[in-house]
């Protein structure tokens, strides 16, 4: 795992209706350490999926570096996974063909790809689906096959952009419990982007508030792991800092 | 074994019932001829009867005179067809992947699109001369210009995450292409490819009436020529029954499949 | 090269309309200069300068006109009796279901069969005329008109006539009000698909029967082995049909479609 490193990273595009410039990001740096899971929230529009987006190198940035390891980042690469809202799976492979794209891409045996492939779908309890397409399953096992896809792949930091905001309440706590589980066995990097406040605090050490395009404040969250939600709603200290940090969204 | 058999028959008779249901029409149809002709007192040079039009076929079937011209167009249209395949499919992935690019071929191939087909007749009579190289570069051209735009317009509304989600998981240009744009772009493909053959079979009739001395095209024209209607009703039928078996029996099939497999779900 | 795709970008993004017409210039241009080096005879590929000047005699002579306005008539005569012809019995097909089950394969049969197949015995019936090109248009746009309407009216949600018939609604009024509206879409989509066809078995018509119109202006010149005329008819048909299929059908289809909600899934 490597450290990921934003140096006054700025991003402006260009609104052809309306002829003017939006500057989406605005001098935004930060620094997230081998393992750390961190979460950016911020109401929509504020430039969140613009931050993900430049990480991952879909996008260039106007100004600023993104290092990853020490080595500025040119374009996308199997270095940064990608999770996406919209799942991103592929309709024409199965469901372990998509698992197996990552591997496979790195020029490995197609059965040892395979073999992985299943390894990873029985972390999220999906080796039963393994030869289904995607559009068999319901929303919350496609994104599980998103993540575990992107994770299959061994990146050294895991991007997430609202992930699980297009799922219904209750699969998406399964999903919130799923992915903290995940991350307290095998710690890998996450950048997780949400506008949830719940989620975000949930899932993250560390949550950071964009707003209108720069970085607010930073609040730590020092609550201990395991993170379970029956555990977690009881909890003072987790109430506190949700308060205390939707207060902080709604003064930014 | 006997639970199983039951409902295999009742799959059989249920599948022989729909069979009898469509070919009950038809019977309904030649009966109503037969029956029209000979009571009218129709004349063989204003419409045959039907047993005039079977007794040609089956002249035609001897002399071996149906194969010849059946296969004749057939040969141009595979032939045509392959050749337009095999560098529309490449160049529509080709325009379609930047979207710069795409945006510059995409009214060019429009224009050419909706002017596919018959409309070269002339011109390729010119540059290639009455025969095999006309007609085939008519179907070449109807077939083409539809099926690069269809490629084009399929690799274009990939949605933007399946790419970034293949590049971001290593994929390079060519794996970007075989297991993304391919795939991603193949029922807009297989579409493109139903319409662009509805065109070239049409043209290919009317190529074949002018430009040649074989095909179904030909045998219907010269009939014309010698007032043999039952020859003329003879080769309509034989151009609906080719058509029929080949978009029926083989592109809605493959474009139904490739659309329930491959396709991703997007706005019409 | 990237400047430059950014540069063309902006302009596609901000002047559409524009963008539509700039690509013909550099395939002019590349017209221009291979009848310019005389790669191939001009007898074959004629000059673009000689294409304008003849287009723009014919079209002083008035033989241009007179001959576009012979191909659009018939074209739009032929298409107004397909549309109303296919339209009623597409209803009639997509409302009874014994009507859809005879009659569907005969219909998919008669329209496999295709315009031009029918042309000779037209031609042993009705001679060169325009009694036979009129059947051959008709018989074109019919088939699509009629089979998308049958489908468009099969694809209307059955909670819809019922919301109608459990408000009080006559059947009449709920073929007209409701049965209708939903199948436009489809009916649009027909319509477009007819006369995509339709202008094809025009000009394959005027090509073989010809007395006149565009398509018997190519083919006259093409026997006469003046290529430039046959170019000028080309072209004449290419931006004629683009005008009326990007302009006029594609919008039309696509404003049914949005506004039905039948587009977005
Ligand atoms: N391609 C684009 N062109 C112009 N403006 C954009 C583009 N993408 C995003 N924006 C604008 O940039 C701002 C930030 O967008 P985004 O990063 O998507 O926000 P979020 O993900 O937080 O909702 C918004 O005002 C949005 O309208
Ligand atoms: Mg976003």
């Amino acid at each position: 795992m490597k450290e990921l490193l934003v140096e006054r990273l700025s991003k402006i595009y260009f609104d052809p209706d309306r002829g003017e410039r939006i500057a989406a990001l605005e001098e935004v740096s930060l620094r997230i350490a081998p393992g750390e899971f961190v979460a950016v929230v911020g109401p929509s529009g504020c430039g969140k999926s613009t931050l993900l987006n430049l990480i991952a190198g879909f996008l260039e940035p106007t100004s600023g570096r993104i290092l990853l390891d020490g080595r500025p980042v040119r374009g996308p690469g199997p270095d940064r996974g990608v999770v996406f809202q919209s799942y991103a799976l592929f309709p024409w492979k199965t469901v372990l063909e998509n698992v197996a794209f990552g591997p496979r891409m790195r020029g490995l045996p197609k059965a040892e790809c395979h073999a992985k492939a299943m390894r990873y779908l029985e972390l999220v309890g999906l080796a039963h689906v393994a030869h289904r397409y995607p559009r068999e399953l319901s929303g919350g096992m496609q994104q599980r096959v998103g993540v575990v896809r992107a994770l299959a792949n061994e990146p050294e930091i895991l991007l997430m952009d609202e992930p699980f905001a297009a799922v219904d309440a209750q699969t998406r706590m399964t999903l919130q419990e799923e992915l903290a589980r995940i991350y307290e066995e095998r710690r890998p990097t996450i950048l997780f982007v949400t506008h949830d406040v719940n989620e975000a605090v949930f899932l993250a050490d560390r949550v950071l508030l964009l707003s209108k395009g720069r970085l607010r404040e930073e609040i730590p969250v020092p609550i201990a792991r395991p993170r379970r939600w029956p555990r977690l709603v009881e909890d003072d200290d987790f109430k506190a800092l949700v308060a205390r940090t939707l207060s902080a969204v709604r003064a930014a | 074994m006997t639970a199983s058999a039951e409902p295999v028959r009742a799959h059989r008779r249920a599948r022989t019932g729909a069979i009898v249901q469509a070919a009950l029409p038809f019977v309904l149809l030649l009966l109503l001829w037969q029956g029209l002709v000979a009571g009218l007192q129709v004349s063989p040079l204003v419409f045959p009867s039907l047993s005039a039009v079977v007794r040609a076929a089956g002249q035609g079937l001897r002399d071996g005179s149906l194969f010849l011209h059946l296969g004749a167009s057939l040969a141009r249209v595979a032939i045509g067809t392959a050749i337009a395949l095999l560098l529309a499919v490449p160049l529509g992935m080709a325009m379609g992947v930047s979207r710069a690019v795409a945006a510059f071929f995409t009214p060019l191939l429009r224009f050419f699109s909706v002017l596919a087909g018959i409309a070269w007749i002339p011109i390729a009579t010119l540059w290639f001369g009455y025969g095999f190289g006309a007609i085939v570069f008519v179907i070449f051209n109807a077939v083409f210009f539809v099926v690069a735009y269809n490629t084009l317009l399929g690799v274009a509304t990939i949605p933007v995450e399946l790419r970034r989600a293949a590049a971001s998981l290593g994929a390079r240009r060519w794996s970007m292409v075989r297991e993304v744009l391919l795939p991603g772009a193949l029922p807009n493909i297989v579409t493109g490819i139903r319409t662009g053959l509805g065109f070239a079979w049409r043209a290919l009739i009317a190529a074949e009436m002018i430009a040649t001395s074989t095909g179904l095209g030909y045998m219907l024209f010269l009939a014309r020529d010698f007032y043999r209607t039952e020859v003329i009703v003879l080769g309509m039928v034989l151009v609906g029954c080719t058509w029929l078996a080949l978009d029926r029996l083989l592109l809605a099939p493959l474009e139904r499949r490739t659309i329930e497999r491959w396709g991703v779900v997007r706005g019409a | 090269m990237e400047r430059l795709a950014a540069r063309w970008l902006w302009f596609v993004e901000h002047w559409p309309r524009a963008a539509v017409f700039a690509p013909f210039v550099p395939l002019l241009l590349s017209w221009w200069a291979v009848a310019e080096i005389e790669i191939f005879p001009p007898a074959f590929f004629p000059h673009p300068l000689e294409v304008l000047r003849r287009g723009v005699e014919l079209a002083y002579k008035g033989v241009l006109g007179a001959y576009l306005e012979d191909s659009v008539l018939r074209l739009a005569v032929g298409a107004a009796a397909g549309i109303a012809v296919g339209l009623p019995l597409g209803l009639l097909v997509g409302l009874s279901d014994r009507a859809h089950r005879t009659l569907w394969p005969l219909l998919l049969f008669f329209q496999a069969i295709g315009d031009i197949a029918w042309l000779p015995i037209l031609l042993v019936w009705f001679g060169f005329g325009l009694t036979t090109m009129t059947f051959v248009i008709v018989y074109t746009v019919m088939f699509p008109v009629l089979m998308n309407t049958a489908l468009g009216v099969r694809a209307v949600p059955e909670v819809l006539p019922r919301a109608a018939l459990s408000l009080g609604a006559s059947r009449a009024r709920v073929i007209l009000e409701v049965v209708v509206p939903g199948a436009l879409p489809n009916i649009v989509t027909g319509i477009r698909n007819g006369l995509g066809f339709g202008w094809r078995a025009l000009v394959a018509a005027e090509i073989i029967v010809g007395t006149s119109g565009i398509g018997f202006m190519m083919f006259d010149a093409r026997r006469a082995g003046s290529v430039t005329e046959v170019v000028i008819g080309l072209v004449v048909l290419g931006v004629l049909w683009s005008i009326v299929d990007s302009w006029i059908l594609a919008p039309l289809e696509r404003a049914t479609g949005e506004r039905w909600g039948l587009v977005a899934r």
